[in-house]
């Protein structure tokens, strides 16, 4: 029996009428190609802001006076357009592209995923413009006003709808640990992003749901479609089988158990009853099991794979998301020790923490995915060199970043214990803040060379010659 | 383990997924009452106040300013200025600001640092510092809220000035050291 992975070609959809042209839209990996180069711009916008923020926190007088401009007002839609418009929409468009392959299925419907992308588009841009215009609902994770709001979670519920039904009508009868994420992913997404958004509880009650939301978003819906990702792609640029299925098991099912409970570790000493912390707290340093396993499944694929390394730069964008999700989760676990978050907790070290996981995991994972994507569906040559740029200047912007916050963190928190105060560390918070913009504008050089260089290499292209990767790939058995 | 079909997938997924909402979400409305009373002495938002609040969300305030003092050795020096915060006393707080950042320092007793009684003067370096900043002390990092209209500016005043400001009224005075903060 052939694996299921190693049909790279879709199934053609049968169209409603056959004598007529279809339209763009309609057309198999329409809805993909939408969803990922809306994240890829996405991306390079959260980047942009990136960048002025951090130069807002040294330098604040920068671009001072107009308000929708206001460090308060920009660090909103940093964040959701991180979260909602790159995040999302870019692993959106990874998923929307394995769907079919894991299933062997034509997508249910390839026009609703393509219109449900543009509606997603337009709709986070009226989300943004509210933020900037003064209508945020001033809450974490929820800023985007009525009715845009809303109308994310809607689409949400067409989405699933959508890659569930494909799921559902599938002709592969194994289900891919891949497939597993995503399920975790599109179930739950509508009722804790309604709780989040659209609830009104008050005071104590609404930090709990806020915080229980929030993670979820992160943990159960961002993560888990970045390590589908992960888990789809790698076994196929290494060209052999996951080291182990019974691990990723493992993994999958202790991740389904505990992240839900992380919510509380955001307000850990906060005023909030002791026992929703402590279960917070014990579900966080559980996740260890889950990271480890990841460690693991990951590592031991990925084991005495130095040539492809080498030579395949989309695989070592991989490895590299690899690498920062086990960090970011493993930091986390740490951040999480409720002695080490009393001293930690309000400092920049978060801010190292967040950026290991989204600048340094779904970042390098979105970028393999496109590199993947072009090379092994489009069959198409990319340029090699402005690829290797690329991912020097990543990593190491990555790594600056992490760094600065991470040391600022650390000497915020000790200085704290010392007596000292927010204020009293201003000055010695100063060059951290300008290496992390340095590093946030080394990021930003790196992704306008990708961008150039996807841009070249789909609207010049260049066919791979019969020998190339995708060749291996036929006889690949990675399922 | 590949050949689970979905379903039992998705009736597993369910109830895990099921299980964290009832413990992080029904249980701490349910089963605490801390959480669903008003600390002693709460006293609700004034209209203006309100108003100042609404404020205070759309500029973000909250990205660098906690609004909450835990009982931590960080947090020594003002557990001793003004007590630890406790969950009655964000009743009436929606949304709730209890932050995730401190580039800037905690919230919740800037009312009793720049106390009503103090008259005039507590407003006018209040209104100050929010035009700007960097006038009061060259190193912050603050945005200056300067396209504040005198409306908004005197109502996020009235909003800062009531945070905290009613534990005072509850048990003795306690003595604030206003140098230095
Ligand atoms: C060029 C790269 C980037 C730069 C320079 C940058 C800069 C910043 C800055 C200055 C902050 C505010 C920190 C503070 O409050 O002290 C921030 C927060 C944040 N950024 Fe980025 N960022 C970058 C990339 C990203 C990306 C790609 C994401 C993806 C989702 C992201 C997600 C976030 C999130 C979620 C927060 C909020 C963290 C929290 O509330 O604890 N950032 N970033
Ligand atoms: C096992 C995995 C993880 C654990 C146990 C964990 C734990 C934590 C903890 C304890 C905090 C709160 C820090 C504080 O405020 O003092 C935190 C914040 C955060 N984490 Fe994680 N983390 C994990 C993985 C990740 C990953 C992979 C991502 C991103 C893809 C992520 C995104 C975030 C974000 C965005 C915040 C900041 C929320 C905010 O303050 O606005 N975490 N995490």
């Amino acid at each position: 029996m052939t694996s299921i992975q190693d049909r790279n070609n879709v199934v053609t959809a049968t169209l409603p009428r056959p004598n007529v042209e279809p339209l763009p839209i309609d057309l198999p990996d329409s809805a993909a190609q939408i969803w990922l180069y809306s994240g890829i711009f996405w991306m390079s916008i959260t980047m942009l802001i990136g960048v002025v923020e951090a130069i807002k926190l040294f330098y604040p007088e920068f671009l001072q006076g107009v308000p929708a401009l206001a460090y308060g007002r920009l660090r909103p839609v940093h964040i959701n357009i991180g979260l909602f418009g790159f995040m999302s929409m870019g692993y959106l468009g990874a998923t929307f592209y394995m769907v079919p392959r894991l299933t062997q299925t034509p997508l249910f419907s390839e026009r609703l995923g393509s219109l449900t992308a543009w509606f997603w588009n337009f709709n986070l841009l009226g989300g943004c413009m509210g933020i900037m215009m003064g209508f945020s609902k001033g809450k974490e994770y929820t800023e985007i006003p009525f009715p845009f709001d809303m109308t994310i979670g809607l689409l949400v519920i067409a989405i699933a709808g959508n890659l569930f039904s494909t799921i559902t009508l599938r002709q592969e009868r194994r289900v891919y640990v891949s497939l597993w994420y995503i399920l975790l992913a599109i179930i739950p997404f509508p009722i804790y992003y309604t709780l989040g958004n659209a609830s009104k509880f008050s005071g104590i009650e609404d930090a709990i749901i806020n915080w229980f939301y929030s993670h979820n978003l992160f943990g159960i819906w961002l993560t888990t479609l970045g390590l589908a990702t992960l888990y789809y792609m790698v076994p196929k640029q290494v060209n052999k089988p996951l080291y182990s299925h019974i691990v990723s098991f493992v993994g999958f099912w202790t991740l389904a158990a505990f992240y839900p409970w992380n919510g509380g570790h955001h307000v850990i000493w906060g005023p909030v009853p002791m026992w929703v912390m402590t279960a917070s707290v014990t579900a966080s340093i559980a996740m260890f099991i889950p990271t480890c396993a990841t460690m693991i499944n990951f590592g031991g694929t990925a084991w005495g794979t130095w040539e492809i390394m080498k030579r395949d730069i989309g695989y070592r964008f991989s490895l590299l998301a690899y690498v920062c999700y086990v960090g970011a989760s493993l930091w986390g676990t740490v951040l999480a020790v409720m002695s080490l978050n009393a001293m930690l907790h309000f400092t920049n070290m978060t801010i190292a923490h967040v950026h290991l996981g989204f600048l340094g995991f779904g970042v390098p994972g979105l970028i393999a995915f496109t590199y993947f994507y072009l090379e092994r569906s489009l069959k198409l040559k990319y340029s090699q060199n402005l690829a290797e740029w690329h991912f020097w200047l990543t990593m190491l912007g990555i790594i600056g970043y992490v760094v600065s916050m991470g040391i600022s963190g650390w000497m915020e928190g000790t200085a704290w214990e010392a007596g000292g105060s927010p204020q009293s560390t201003m000055l010695d918070r100063y060059p951290y803040h300008v290496a992390r913009a340095v590093s946030g504008l080394i990021v930003m050089a790196g992704q306008f060379l990708f961008v150039w260089n996807v841009y070249k290499t789909v609207n010049y292209p260049i066919n791979l010659p019969a020998t190339s990767p995708d060749a291996l790939e036929q006889s690949s058995v990675t399922s | 383990m590949r050949y689970i079909s979905v379903f039992p997938i998705v009736v597993i997924l369910s109830i895990l997924f099921g299980s964290a909402f009832t413990g992080l979400v029904i249980a701490p409305g349910v089963a605490s009452d801390v959480v669903r009373s008003p600390s002693v002495g709460l006293v609700a938002y004034s209209p203006t106040e309100a108003k100042g609040r609404k404020i205070y969300a759309r500029e973000g305030c909250v990205y660098c300013h906690s609004q909450q003092v835990r009982n931590v050795k960080a947090d020594e020096n003002l557990v001793a200025a003004f007590g630890v915060s406790k969950a009655g006393d964000y009743f009436y707080d929606l949304p709730h600001f209890l932050g995730t950042s401190r580039q800037g320092p905690d919230l919740s007793n800037e009312g009793r640092v720049w106390r009503r009684d103090i008259g005039q003067p507590a407003r006018d370096y209040l209104i100050g510092h929010f035009i700007n900043p960097r006038q009061y002390n060259p190193n912050s990092i603050m945005p200056a809220f300067d396209y504040l209209s005198t409306q908004e500016l005197s109502d996020l005043t009235d909003y800062i000035q009531s945070l905290g400001a009613w534990k005072d009224n509850v048990k003795e005075p306690l003595k604030v050291a206003t140098a230095g903060l």
